[in-house]
């Protein structure tokens, strides 16, 4: 800790008269050790001061996580997410999710060891737990021993950074006894693991950056790789954890920035050297968190080899790697004459005809060609039923497979009439081809080719042969080249609001594929559909990870369906709003997800106001007046600096976000407020001891003083001055966030229950909690 | 920021050292800052001020005359190229439906809303209106001909063309005063003239060309100030200086005030603007805080107060041309709309008493009043409907009964609906009174019970009906609670009893304690689609709120007090259209056949099919060689940026070069103007087109010209800079490359004739998706065509192959006895007060019939009606119903329940019932949502809905950036 403070590099690139010993480094590293010596008493005393504040924070941090963690007994919020796919991990079964795998497996391992089978699949929010038998409490200490230590972790990083006693116990103490930490860390929910992962990445990194002075030693090693190990775990849990990248990321550039930089201290870095250092940093912080990340689909994919829930997101080929998928075990090869049933792969409606015709006009003045109508249907019906004609003549020769781009003609069952498309606009589309059906003397006679379709199976190989369910395909109209399609959007009465089925003709877009349901002219107990032993087959690991990656964004994209209590970014610093996680109506007792307002006002109003310092500084500076004095800025900057970074890099991106979102969204950001408060209360609360700036002065001027010119660390600027400032400070503020946590604690822990004047009490800013009637 | 001694001194693990930007002042903060250190800084400097080093004046009304004949010849030129045949295509293109269409509402003062400000569309008015248009054309559809109804669309094209003319002189004056050669400043007017996007947009009635001149003329304005500004303090509050700094913010008001986009403009100025200052804060030697002062108040003044005054005037116009009602109404509020002819509406009593004849509003939705109709809920208690309605109706009218009726002066209390008219004292309706609402036309009183509504069958929410009938006491379940909100009302009498408009209220029904409630979620056909009306528990506040806006009582003469609406004044109006605006456009995220994302802009990968008919196209795609060209030199300026700001803090030199300084600052101020108007489309979800490029393009265009220019003209290095004919040689080679581009892709600009051959000979990527096939083999083929107009054939793809039998003529009479065809169809339909009048319609038959029915509007029929004939009393009442037949003399179903054939297969269940923009699953004003899981994770957000990929000429939607 005591080696070097963040200031170490500090340029003086534009301080007049600022002339650097050529010989820098090695007398700052040489005078570091004499310093350490001159230090170990006074060193030994704070030490011992923090140790004790860090193990009573700890043994706090634990209270408050576990403390009636068993109750609610019912499942609350998304438990029903990650409580069942823990379960799902249990039973192999495949399922499909947004977030990466690492922070559920998590949660399954914890199952796994206290033998928890996965028979229970948490579906509703309020379900028991008792009575279903299930380890929850178990679940739950996983989060809750996590959210722990992401306090004590907090001090640590306030600690390693050498701020002051009381400034290490307000940052740690605003996130102890915050009420959205505590409440989202007791529950079976991927955030306690984020957010301890993301502290842990900061911790890494501060240590690696304290160890710059000895680049590529075993030690600066080991803290760059704990570094991209943190991170791959927080990107591992979920994708938000790419704001920690960020925050690290921003940190290293700038720090590669100044290595670059020719006249730094420790003296200019060839470009080979600068090579060494960047790969080094390339390597650490995203090759390997790159590799760990893959590591944690590889075990996602090698535990879940049943078929399961999550099969209809992926392709045919992948579903074949499951065992006990339908894919594997209900195909069967379709014939010439087979009499089948067609389905919309997105919109699940059935290719479907009835003797109605289109109307001659429509609305918007078009004509049709009046035939019959071809729709889309989404209920089993015999109107659903297409038989497969051969394209040539009709030969009757039963028992001939269908491959792939084989031309055939389907013949409409109830109304004996064929399909047909041609040049006509369909209802609602002019650019699309009408579909409809023809006479079976017109579909032979001049129409003929109009009623000839392309199976084209997709990704299929030529000679393929064309089965149910598995052979997702193409219909293309052969003369034109038009696919069928379908959409959602209801034809008008005449059509009884069934779907317009047209012919698209862009032929790519997925939307285009169908696939055969049932072949309803095959009796139950046909021979072909008796089922063989399949193998399962394989795939290669990346060619899954890539399929199953891209499925995740695309659905990540997806998530825009508005939610009751989402919150818009904007209002998570003030704490506008909250989330209801669980009611129980006979004992008036709620969770409602909020922060602690007091702790979350307070860490809010200090980033104004460290904002508003830098602000001020830089203008002041611009005019040539230096109001700060050289230490306070450099640590102003670089180390609080950088927790505001981590909380901007943690909060803005959220702006840009599409997709729906919620306060716990904010967890990341209130911890690196937290810290900023820390620090700046410090900065506020104390004065430098005036002699070293003396001496630096004196030393910048380029007198070789007696003072020994070294770098200052926290315990010698703290030697000399009084925190009794600090202390007051943080005594007013804990005790402050204290009460209201407190106060809210009965929402946090969901007990006890409240009565209306209660909670019509507690509804600081129109929260809008239930029961206050 | 130059570094200087502040960044430096901060700079540390997380404060980077700030990079060299280019400020023009570098120089100078070397020697004014407390270090002389900077390593940037290399020659000895005689300037010690701010004045930048290495700059000229280059005021453009000191140009040599020589400059001034070739602007000139750039004006005719242009005009020249913007004009040919501007009178082709003679039919409505693209968005022409929109802004031709905002032409005639303006001529007939109808209301409408739109996202963009008006200027634009007040000056294609003006032009439109001089020449003697009428606003007698819809501009409905893309194709629809203007020759016949003679529409001046010519005169409203000239001012787009106008815009589009003036474009290149202006990009050759914004080179002259960045310094620019004037073979340089020509070359870059020549590349505008002759690219086929600006082209294409300044030739039709669209708002594009006028944005990019009004953004092109900022960018001279800013640019010629810049130079002043750089001059040095002996020119700062010149004549010069001020006008140029004026004319800044003029030119900001006039861009914001033509599409929002001009944000972006905006953000461009003031980022420059934010740079100056801060050098002369830097500056503490030569500008005292006095000064700075000043500086910053005269751009505060000129580039924020001058463009907001200019943007609010625009719409000052725009409110005083809109007067009359229009279909943008139901997006504002009442007092918007009292504020326009006829919505306006006499004054009314303010009190309101036991016995008024009321309408009562609701507040929050424009969903109106509190509406019956003799129409039943088909579900339910099968009782009365009770909806909102938009529209002035009287069957809006409602009775304020007391819970009781009034004592009459022999003790026993008086009946009938005018008990109250003549009673002595004035009977308050006062805050927690219990009342009774009465429905005049149906004698039917508002009640609810525990029964789910129609559509929102939620819990918390109870049904509300009519029930009862003409001298039916009533029930409990009649009663609700006035309960005046004393937040939402004017303040005094009105927060204690009930006055009209004024007073705010929630009606609470006694029994059940439940509030009277309304949303945005719409009753089925069988209500003609008008707003649900619910009596909810835990309803929020906003959509709990009701007012009574007419007021009638026989105590309340002529001479009662009256109110009205609150004129909201114009900047209530302008605020609340401000906010209107910002909403629709947020929500504009459909997709559109020829949208296309930012990334495809610079690359030119797609443009847009405007209009297509008679073997013709107009498809917008810009002129490769300039485009590519462009999008090359901001690449090489950002290529040249990395490495100079690596070399810089190597400690290379590199700054000391004037040169090289003012190619960094010149070219990345243009830069920065491409790359402020590029990537804040990235953050929008909206639908967005390629025409929202240009501003960026022109920027780049910039950035382009100033690039070559210091290459050949500036930098002595590379020597061409003694050879002043090879730079001139090498803009003349590039602008006839060019012009080649252009005359190679003009048919699309022009909607000229072209032969397949030819089209498909320039259609260089697939991506480029205009169809060659609309075009015939030869151009003698065309002759031909003209010679036989009726050959003329449509060339949309729907063209109808097949022998499609020939539509009846519409104007067939339908016959009374023709409706005996469908039978089924032929039951009475019940009236639905104000059901929307389907467009296009005719009447083209009245029948009358008298019909029976009971006090439940049940029908009689004629034996029924003859058995109670003697013992009853029968009242007529006159009903007008339509019955809607469409062309083929098949009746169209307007919410008959019963009258629909039996399906062949059962209704779509995913669409039957269920409004899509008003699905059951919509819940948001529960106030307190029970405990719901995120989506988080699960396959909930599976569903997408499949767009039609295969292309269609469309019209953007209706509201666009």
């Amino acid at each position: 800790m005591t080696t070097t403070a963040p200031q170490g590099t500090l340029r003086q690139r534009s301080v007049a008269g600022s002339k650097k010993p050529k010989d820098g480094a090695s007398s700052d590293v040489e005078l570091d050790k004499l310093v350490k010596a001159a230090n170990k008493a006074p060193k030994a005393v704070s030490e011992r001061d923090h140790k004790a504040a860090f193990t009573l924070i700890t043994i706090l941090a634990f209270v408050t996580r576990f403390w009636g963690i068993s109750h609610p007994n019912e499942v609350v919020f998304d438990e029903v997410h990650f409580g069942k796919f823990a379960s799902y991990y249990l039973e192999k079964t495949y399922f499909f999710d947004v977030h990466p795998p690492f922070g559920k497996l998590l949660f399954a391992f914890v199952g796994w060891l206290v033998g928890f089978d996965g028979h229970f699949h948490f579906e509703n929010i309020g379900d028991s737990y008792i009575a279903n038998k299930v380890p929850y409490v178990a679940f739950r200490s996983l989060p809750a021993l996590l959210g722990a230590l992401t306090v004590s972790v907090v001090y640590l990083i306030m600690w390693e950074s050498g701020y002051s006693l009381p400034a290490c116990i307000l940052a740690a103490g605003l996130v102890l006894l915050d009420n959205a930490h505590i409440g989202q860390t007791r529950l079976i929910l991927l955030d306690a693991t984020l957010v301890f992962a993301m502290a842990c990445s900061l911790l890494c990194y501060i240590k690696f950056y304290k160890l710059r002075h000895e680049p590529f030693s075993r030690k600066w090693w080991k803290w760059l790789i704990l570094t991209g190990f943190a991170l791959s775990c927080d990107i591992s849990t979920k994708y938000v954890g790419l704001f920690a990248f960020i925050t690290i990321g921003s940190a290293v550039v700038i720090d590669l920035w100044e290595l670059l930089d020719i006249k730094r201290p420790g003296g200019a870095l060839t470009l080979p050297q600068f090579g060494k250092h960047f790969a080094a940093r390339a390597f650490g912080l995203i090759i390997l968190p790159f590799l760990f990340y893959l590591f944690w689909f590889q075990v996602h994919f090698t535990i879940l080899t049943r078929s399961g829930p999550g099969d209809d997101f992926m392709t045919p080929e992948f579903q074949e790697t499951l065992s006990d998928n339908i894919m594997l075990s209900n195909a069967i090869t379709i014939d010439y004459y087979d009499t089948i049933s067609i389905k919309h792969k997105e919109t699940k409606a059935y290719l479907h005809s009835h003797p109605e015709r289109y109307p001659l006009r429509y609305d918007d003045g078009r004509v049709s060609s009046q035939g019959q109508q071809v729709t889309g249907y989404p209920f089993n019906d015999t109107n659903n039923y297409w038989q497969i004609l051969p394209a040539g003549a009709d030969d009757k020769q039963l028992d001939r497979h269908i491959k792939n781009h084989d031309l055939i003609r389907l013949r409409h069952i109830v109304t004996n009439t064929i399909l047909l498309s041609h040049d006509v606009a369909s209802p609602y589309f002019p650019t699309n081809q009408e579909f409809t059906t023809v006479s079976l003397a017109d579909a032979y006679g001049d129409r003929a080719a109009d009623t000839l379709f392309e199976v084209r199976i997709e990704h299929g190989k030529p000679n393929q042969e064309w089965k149910t369910i598995s052979g997702h395909f193409k219909l293309i109209h052969n003369p034109s080249k038009v696919a069928m399609w379908t959409h959602t959007k209801p034809l008008p009465e005449w059509g009884f609001k069934q779907q317009e089925i047209n012919g698209n003709k862009q032929i790519a877009p997925s939307s285009n594929v169908w696939l055969v349901e049932d072949i309803s002219s095959l009796p139950a107990d046909h021979p072909r559909r008796a089922k063989k032993e399949k193998k399962v087959k394989t795939l290669p690991f990346l060619r899954k990870w890539f399929e199953l990656q891209r499925s995740m964004f695309w659905h990540n994209n997806q998530l825009t369906a508005s939610h009751p209590y989402a919150s818009l970014p904007y209002s998570w610093p003030f704490l506008l709003r909250g989330v209801s996680f669980w009611t129980q109506n006979d004992t008036r007792q709620q969770i409602y997800f909020l922060g602690n307002p007091i702790g979350w006002w307070i860490a809010s109003s200090v980033l104004a106001i460290f904002a508003g310092i830098i602000l001020a500084d830089q203008f002041s500076l611009r005019r040539g007046m230096d109001a700060l004095d050289h230490r306070s800025r450099s640590r102003l900057y670089n180390s609080t600096g950088f927790f505001f970074l981590a909380w901007a890099t943690h909060y803005f991106p959220f702006y840009v976000m599409g997709r729906q979102l919620f306060l716990h969204h904010y967890l990341p950001a209130h911890l690196a407020s937290a810290l900023v408060t820390g620090a700046l209360v410090e900065f506020i609360f104390s004065q430098d001891a005036v002699e070293h700036e003396v001496a630096y002065q004196a030393a910048k001027a380029g007198k070789k003083s007696q003072t020994p010119k070294h770098h200052l660390t926290a315990r010698e600027r703290f030697a000399g001055q009084s925190l009794f400032g600090s202390w007051v400070a943080t005594g007013v503020i804990l005790t402050l966030v204290a009460a209201g946590w407190y106060f809210f604690l009965p929402l946090t822990y969901g007990y006890p229950g409240l009565t209306v004047e209660q909670v019509v009490r507690r509804k600081w800013l129109g929260y809008d909690l239930h029961f206050a009637k | 920021m130059a570094p200087s001694a502040a960044a430096k001194a901060a700079s540390g693990r997380v404060s980077p050292p700030l990079p060299p930007n280019p400020a023009p002042t570098q120089p100078i903060q070397s020697s004014v800052s407390t270090s002389s250190k900077n390593k940037s800084k290399g020659a000895a400097k005689r300037i010690n001020d701010y004045t930048s080093e290495g700059v000229q004046d280059n005021d453009v009304f000191l140009l040599p005359g020589s400059d001034y004949q070739l602007l000139l010849g750039i004006t005719f030129l242009a005009a020249a190229v913007r004009l040919f045949r501007i009178y082709q295509p003679t039919s409505v293109v693209f968005d022409e439906v929109h802004f031709g269409g905002f032409a005639t509402k303006y001529i007939k003062g109808k209301f409408f809303m739109d996202v963009h400000p008006p200027l634009a569309k007040l000056m294609i008015t003006l032009f439109g209106y001089l020449a003697g248009f009428d606003g007698n054309f819809d501009f409905k559809e893309i194709g629809k001909d203007y020759l016949e109804p003679g529409v001046p669309y010519v005169a409203m094209r000239l001012f787009p063309a106008i815009c589009g003319i003036l474009l290149a002189p202006t990009m050759f004056l914004t080179l002259k005063a960045a310094g620019c050669r004037t073979s340089t400043a020509a070359m870059g007017a020549g590349l505008i003239i002759f690219e086929n996007g600006l082209l294409t947009q300044a030739r039709l009635i669209l708002l594009d060309s006028p944005l990019m001149i009004t953004t092109a003329f900022t960018a001279l304005a800013f640019t010629s100030f810049t130079n002043q500004q750089e001059l040095g303090p002996s020119r700062a509050f010149s004549p010069s200086w001020w006008f140029w700094l004026v004319m800044t913010g003029l030119g900001l008001g006039m861009t914001v005030s033509i599409k929002w986009v001009g944000l972006f403009t905006i953000a461009w100025v003031g980022g420059l603007t934010l740079v100056q200052l801060w050098v002369l804060w830097g500056d503490y030697k030569n500008v005292t805080i006095r000064t700075f002062s000043k500086h910053f108040l005269a751009r505060a003044f000129c580039l924020i107060v001058i463009p907001l005054t200019f943007y609010m005037a625009m719409f000052g116009i725009h409110f005083l041309c809109l007067v009359n009602p229009g279909e943008g109404d139901g997006f504002m509020s009442s007092e918007f709309q009292s504020t326009l002819n006829s919505k306006g509406m006499q004054d009314v009593p303010a009190d309101v008493l036991m016995g008024s004849k009321v309408s009562i509003r609701h507040v929050n939705t424009q969903g109106g009043y509190l509406h019956s109709h003799p129409l039943m809920y088909p579900t339910g208690s099968k009782q009365q409907q009770i909806t909102l309605y938009p529209h002035k109706d009287d069957n809006n009218l409602w009775f304020l009964e007391n819970q009781t009726q009034p004592l009459g002066a022999d003790g026993l209390p008086i009946n009938g609906t005018s008990a109250w008219n003549n009673l002595e004292e004035t009977p308050y309706i006062k805050n927690g009174a219990i009342i009774r609402i009465y429905h005049v036309p149906t004698h039917r009183r508002l009640h609810s019970h525990d029964v789910r509504p129609p559509v929102t069958e939620a819990e918390w929410q109870n049904e509300v009906s009519a029930y009862g009938y003409e001298g039916f006491d009533g029930d409990a379940n009649d009663f609700f609670r006035v309960e005046i909100v004393k937040k939402k009302s004017k303040s005094g009498v009105a927060q204690e009893r009930l006055r009209t408009i004024d007073t705010k209220f929630r009606l609470v029904h006694v029994m059940t304690g439940c509030v009277l409630f309304s949303h945005k979620v719409k009753l089925p056909a069988w209500a003609s689609e008008q707003q649900e009306v619910t009596c909810a528990r835990g309803g929020t506040l906003p959509n709990s709120l009701w007012y009574i806006e007419s007021n009638e009582h026989a105590k309340l003469g002529p001479d009662a007090e009256k109110v009205n609406y609150a004129n909201p004044g114009f900047l209530g109006k302008f605020w609340e259209l401000q906010k209107v605006m910002w909403k629709t456009n947020a929500g504009l995220v459909e997709s559109h056949a020829w949208d296309s994302r930012p990334d495809s802009w610079p690359i030119l990968r797609r443009g847009i099919n405007f209009w297509g008919k008679d073997h013709r196209q107009i498809y917008l795609i810009g002129n490769p060689i300039v485009w590519w060209s462009a999008t090359a030199a901001v690449f090489v300026y950002v290529l040249f940026k990395g490495i100079a700001v690596l070399r810089w803090q190597r400690s290379f030199n590199d700054y000391a070069d004037p040169v090289f300084k003012r190619f960094d600052y010149e070219i990345g101020t243009s830069v920065l103007g491409w790359a402020l108007h590029y990537f804040p489309f990235y953050l929008m979800q909206r639908q967005l087109f390629l025409h929202h490029y240009f501003p960026a393009l022109y920027f780049s265009v910039i950035a382009f010209c100033q690039v070559y220019d210091f290459v050949v003209a500036r930098i002595s290095a590379l020597g061409l800079k003694k050879n002043p004919l090879i730079g001139k040689t090498g803009a003349l080679l590039f602008l006839v490359i060019s012009i080649a581009a252009f005359t190679l892709l003009s048919p699309l600009a022009y909607g000229n004739t072209w032969t397949k051959a030819e089209c498909k000979r320039v259609k260089l990527f697939n991506t480029w998706d205009w169809d060659c096939n609309t075009f015939l083999d030869s151009y003698d083929a065309y002759d031909q065509l003209a010679k036989s107009p009726a050959a003329a054939s449509p060339t949309s793809t729907s063209k109808p192959s097949v022998n499609v039998q020939a539509p009846p003529p519409a104007e067939n009479p339908v016959a009374a006895g023709e409706q005996a065809k469908a039978p089924a169809v032929e039951q009475p339909k019940e009236e639905v007060s104000g059901a929307p009048a389907v467009d296009d319609q005719r009447v083209v038959h009245t029948e009358e019939r008298v019909e029976y029915r009971d006090q439940d509007g049940n029908l009689l029929d004629i034996e029924q009606v003859k058995a109670l004939e003697g013992k009853v009393e029968f009242k007529t009442r006159y009903e007008t119903r339509t019955r809607v037949i469409d062309a083929a003399g098949n009746e169209v179903f307007v919410g008959a329940e019963e009258g629909s054939p039996v399906p062949v297969a059962p209704p779509h269940p995913d669409v039957e019932g269920v409004d899509r923009e008003t699905p059951k699953s919509l819940i948001p004003d529960e106030s307190i949502p029970a405990a719901e899981k995120s989506v988080e994770g699960e396959k909930e957000a599976e569903e997408k809905a499949p767009k039609p990929a295969s292309e269609s000429k469309e019209k953007t939607a209706k509201e666009e950036l």
